[in-house]
């Protein structure tokens, strides 16, 4: 081995090492976040916070089920009360009767602070009376029992006021003391995990945890054949990341075995083989170990490609090879098709480099992924391969493949009047479905199944869990202004929900009102000795038994007294997590969350939210699918400027426009029909199919330049064609076994690449053939 | 109670006094009682304040001041002891009243007095017992005692019509 050459290999046997450190220490996440954008606008960036650690990503939705309701209950209460020591939960409640009566506690402790209906005119004679003359009709009333345990505290029922404001009562049925589903078949339980829904790890610990003890719990109780049922945005990240793991690695070791059964078929040599695979191995090491650098951690999707770069990562190998028969200088040939490949790679690196200026991290992340994986496979080719292979070495494909490749190639030229009617077809078919090409939904981008989405909202219903879409936030510097503020927000959508255009809304200034609101309230309970008068002329002729309200006023005096309440004062309760999930520090500041229910409306909520400052309304879904469509059309830009990079990059080096228009023509066909036929039978695009489409243009560009290039341009094109069918078979076996993944992104991006790059071989062949021999 | 089982629609008048003890006099309610086999029960208050309560299997309806509001019945033991010991009687389903209280009856067919007594604790802490009188298939007062004290008596009068 040549001084060079050495340096050559040990250079790149170092570089790997390094490359495959980084890759194995890497992270890998599949949450939808990454392909969120990076420097989104304000309520976007409320959007993707919540997406990523609001509440709603840290629920667990647990169903027990399988056996009859005590053995379900008792599952229930030890699952509950075991889970809630443990570190990965915040709270895990069954609606048992000790955790509702820890709430309860504290709202009947805190009533005068915490009550709306605390103003001073309550504790007039006029107020009180009425309070009493209701206190009255209720005892008579069905649930009078309530009424007249709770009178002598609490005769103007502030208790039941909060208790109905904050929707303390509802809930799920119970049944032995837990929450059931209707049918008592299911026992229900709800968690908060302490880590962010994005931190996949810390979910799949939580829902190891979570069976973990289930299993031990059934075995405890021989209960065995009862089952545990997990849904929640967690599960679905930690099942995505699962599923396209499995497929990834199941994927990528049929396409090596494929792809290494054509090759050896071809080749004949398994030396030859081993030598092809390893450029494109190199490539998708130092692919995922750059973007692991560069980003921090690598998302599912681009490990996808890590299967399908194999495609055209082998190509470059293919070209050597098969262009090299035993004794003609393996040298010689490289020398002879460099140039052509330097060209191919250009246009496909430049093609995936737009995608860096991406703002979304997830399509950021393909393009570096690709670029460095085809610079690296191109690079091990040109100096590695040579020095581990004796230059006399080469493959001889049996002739009468070459023939009949060559024979095809020639009557090509038949099929043009026909590739030109599918293409302006397909044009008008695009045309004719407009917008509704696209899939404007950003839900076309979750991997989640459709029998998990079942099941999720199916324990969703029976727990009546958050399923919100608007939410008004507001924004403050300080905890109590964001307070104050909620209350501001609280009172405009008061006025949207007698105005019937919501139906009802969460706040966290109802579970811990600001310090201002506390401090109004104590001013509005009247000296001792007035409240006693005004209590005692307001129950003149009222059959109340005399001093039957000592405990009220005795509490009314306390309440005067006590410090304001705090958010320390509620730890322990479910009230305590509510508060934590609607209130939360955010970049220095502390943002206010109001979930609203049943909007019919959303103007008449938005104007009446108008003119408070640092107070915005999301719409959650409408948001995303914004999100999403601004996604959508910037990946469309990039792809069309990285069309045009390539464009011009192939008119500056062929320095010919019509020997560049030769190059991209079937390339344009190629997208074209392939879109066509994507979206046949009323399917919608999305971005992923775009991104495929970007990547049949980075593929399909290599197949015609050499065409252009290194096909016609010669008398005895065989060896070449033979390459080139080889190189077009290993990315349609890459891609096209990627479509069968079942996450929908690999799948979607599969299809697209299989079709688009067989198509840009055909129609490549189709517009070359017959023109005349340049020499 | 094999008679009484073969009650499939009653209806009734009736006059309710509650003796609470946060009340220096009782509380007067009148109204009417509905009954259909198997398992509906309507008691309608009519004085002093407009009142429906319905109970269809363990749902119970509240109609009170133009609002709705459906309950569990078992979340409601005071209403719950005086639906079931009512409904349970007129269906002459000793098996539903045995489960959840003790019984003891004295008197004959023509006159008698049900007593029944919570089995369960959680109840027994709400009510002491219930006291049913009767003549015939027909129920004429039901007498809840509640463990604080508290009692009711309901007076069922023969429907006028």
């Amino acid at each position: 081995m040549r001084r060079v050459g050495l340096i050559a290999v040990g250079a790149w046997a170092a570089l790997m090492a390094g490359c495959a450190w980084i890759a194995w220490h890497a992270s890998y996440t599949t949450d939808l976040s990454a392909f969120l954008p990076r420097s989104p606008s304000a309520s976007q960036e409320l959007l993707v916070e919540q997406l990523r650690q609001g509440v709603v990503s840290r629920l667990i939705l647990v169903g027990i089920e399988g056996a009859p309701i005590p053995a379900l209950a008792a599952l229930s209460q030890e699952l509950a009360m075991r889970l809630a020591r443990e570190p990965e939960f915040a709270y895990a409640a069954n609606g048992s009767e000790e955790q509702l009566a820890a709430d309860g506690a504290f709202l009947m402790r805190h009533r005068y602070l915490l009550s709306p209906g605390v103003i001073p005119e309550r504790f007039s004679v006029a107020g009180l009376r009425e309070a009493l003359d209701s206190d009255l009709a209720d005892l008579g009333s069905a649930l009078g029992a309530l009424t007249s345990r709770l009178l002598p505290a609490d005769p103007t029922g502030e208790f039941m006021r909060v208790v109905e404001l904050l929707g303390a009562d509802t809930g799920p049925q119970r049944r032995n003391g837990v929450w059931f589903n209707s049918t008592g078949t299911r026992a229900l339980l709800l968690l908060q995990t302490r880590a962010a829904g994005f931190d996949i790890d810390a979910q799949e610990r939580a829902l190891a945890r979570i069976r973990s003890v289930f299993d031990a719990i059934a075995a405890q109780q021989n209960a065995s054949q009862a089952r545990v049922r997990i849904s929640g945005p967690g599960v679905f990240a930690v099942a995505a990341r699962a599923q396209i793991k499995q497929d990834v690695s199941r994927i990528s070791l049929l396409a090596v075995a494929l792809v290494s059964v054509m090759l050896l078929a071809v080749y004949r040599s398994p030396s030859a083989l081993l030598m092809t695979l390893l450029p494109a191995a190199s490539g998708a090491v130092a692919g995922v170990a750059a973007v692991a650098l560069a980003f921090g951690s690598v998302h599912g999707v681009t490990l996808g490609f890590g299967a399908t770069l194999l495609g055209e990562g082998v190509d470059y190998a293919i070209y050597l090879f098969t262009n090299s028969a035993p004794g003609s200088g393996l040298r010689r040939s490289l020398a002879r098709i460099w140039p052509t490949l330097l060209l191919g790679v250009l246009t496909s690196v430049v093609g995936f480099s737009v995608l860096l200026f991406s703002q979304f991290a997830g399509l950021a992340q393909l393009g570096l992924f690709s670029m460095v994986g085809l610079i690296v496979a191109y690079i091990v080719t040109r100096f590695v391969l040579p020095e581990l292979i004796p230059d006399h070495f080469g493959v001889r494909p049996p002739a009468a493949l070459g023939a009949a490749f060559a024979s095809l190639a020639v009557r090509a030229r038949w099929l043009r009047i026909p590739l030109l009617l599918a293409v302006v077809s397909s044009v008008v078919w695009l045309a004719s479905r407009g917008h509704a090409l696209w899939d404007d939904r950003l839900e076309s981008l979750s991997p989640v199944a459709e029998s998990e989405k079942r099941l999720d909202e199916t324990l969703r219903r029976d727990l009546g869990a958050p399923d919100v879409n608007y939410l008004a936030v507001a924004v403050a510097r300080t905890l109590q202004g964001a307070l104050e503020a909620a209350e501001r927000v609280g009172a405009a959508l008061e006025r949207a929900r007698r105005a019937e255009s919501i139906d009802g809304f969460e706040s966290p200034a109802r579970i811990l009102p600001s310090d201002a609101t506390q401090r109004a309230r104590q001013a509005a309970i009247p000296e001792p000795d007035t409240l006693r008068d005004n209590l005692e002329e307001a129950a003149q002729g009222l059959p109340f038994q005399p001093r039957l309200f000592e405990p009220f006023l005795k509490d009314a005096e306390a309440a005067r007294q006590q410090p304001i309440v705090t958010a320390r004062d509620m730890a322990g309760t479910a009230l305590a997590l509510r508060l934590e999930s609607l209130l939360s520090q955010h970049d220095g500041g502390w943002m206010a969350v109001l979930p609203l229910r049943a909007v019919r409306e959303p103007a008449v909520a938005a104007r009446e939210l108008s003119g408070l400052n640092g107070v915005h309304l999301l719409d959650l879904k409408a948001e995303a699918n914004t999100l999403y469509r601004g996604y959508r059309d910037q990946a469309l830009h990039l792809a069309l400027i990285g069309a045009a990079v390539i464009a011009v990059l192939l008119l500056a080096a062929l320095r010919s426009a019509r020997r560049a228009a030769e190059v991209l023509l079937p390339l344009a066909a190629a997208v074209v029909v392939t879109c066509a036929l994507l979206s046949l039978g009323a399917r919608q695009l999305t971005v992923f199919n775009l991104v495929g489409l970007l990547l049949v243009v980075g593929v399909g560009s290599n197949y015609t330049l050499f065409f252009e290039r290194e096909i016609f341009p010669r008398s005895d094109p065989q060896r070449t064609l033979i390459s080139l069918v080889c190189c077009n078979a290993s990315t349609v076996i890459g891609f096209g076994l990627l479509s069968f993944a079942h996450a929908n992104v690999l799948h979607a991006v599969g299809g697209t690449v299989a079709l688009g790059a067989f198509l840009s071989l055909v129609f490549g062949a189709i517009l070359a053939a017959g023109r005349p021999v340049r020499g | 109670m094999i008679e009484l089982g073969q009650v499939q629609q009653a209806r009734a008048r009736f006059v309710e006094r509650r003796y609470l003890k946060v009340l220096k006099s009782p509380l007067e309610l009148s109204g009417t009682l509905a009954y259909e086999a198997p398992d509906r029960l309507i008691k309608r208050t009519l004085e002093p304040r407009p009142e429906t309560l319905t109970v269809d299997g363990e749902r119970l309806v509240i109609e009170a001041q133009g609002r709705v509001r459906t309950l569990r019945l078992q979340d409601y033991p005071v209403a719950w002891a005086f639906v079931e010991s009512f409904r349970a009687t007129l269906k002459g389903d000793r098996a539903a009243l045995e489960r959840f209280y003790r019984l003891a009856l004295e008197g004959g067919p023509q006159r008698w007095q049900l007593s029944l007594t919570p089995r369960d604790p959680k109840m027994s802490a709400l009510i002491e017992s219930i006291l049913i009188d009767g003549r015939k298939g027909r129920i004429g007062k039901i007498e809840i005692r509640e463990a604080k004290g508290d009692r009711s008596v309901i007076t069922v009068f023969e429907d006028t019509q």
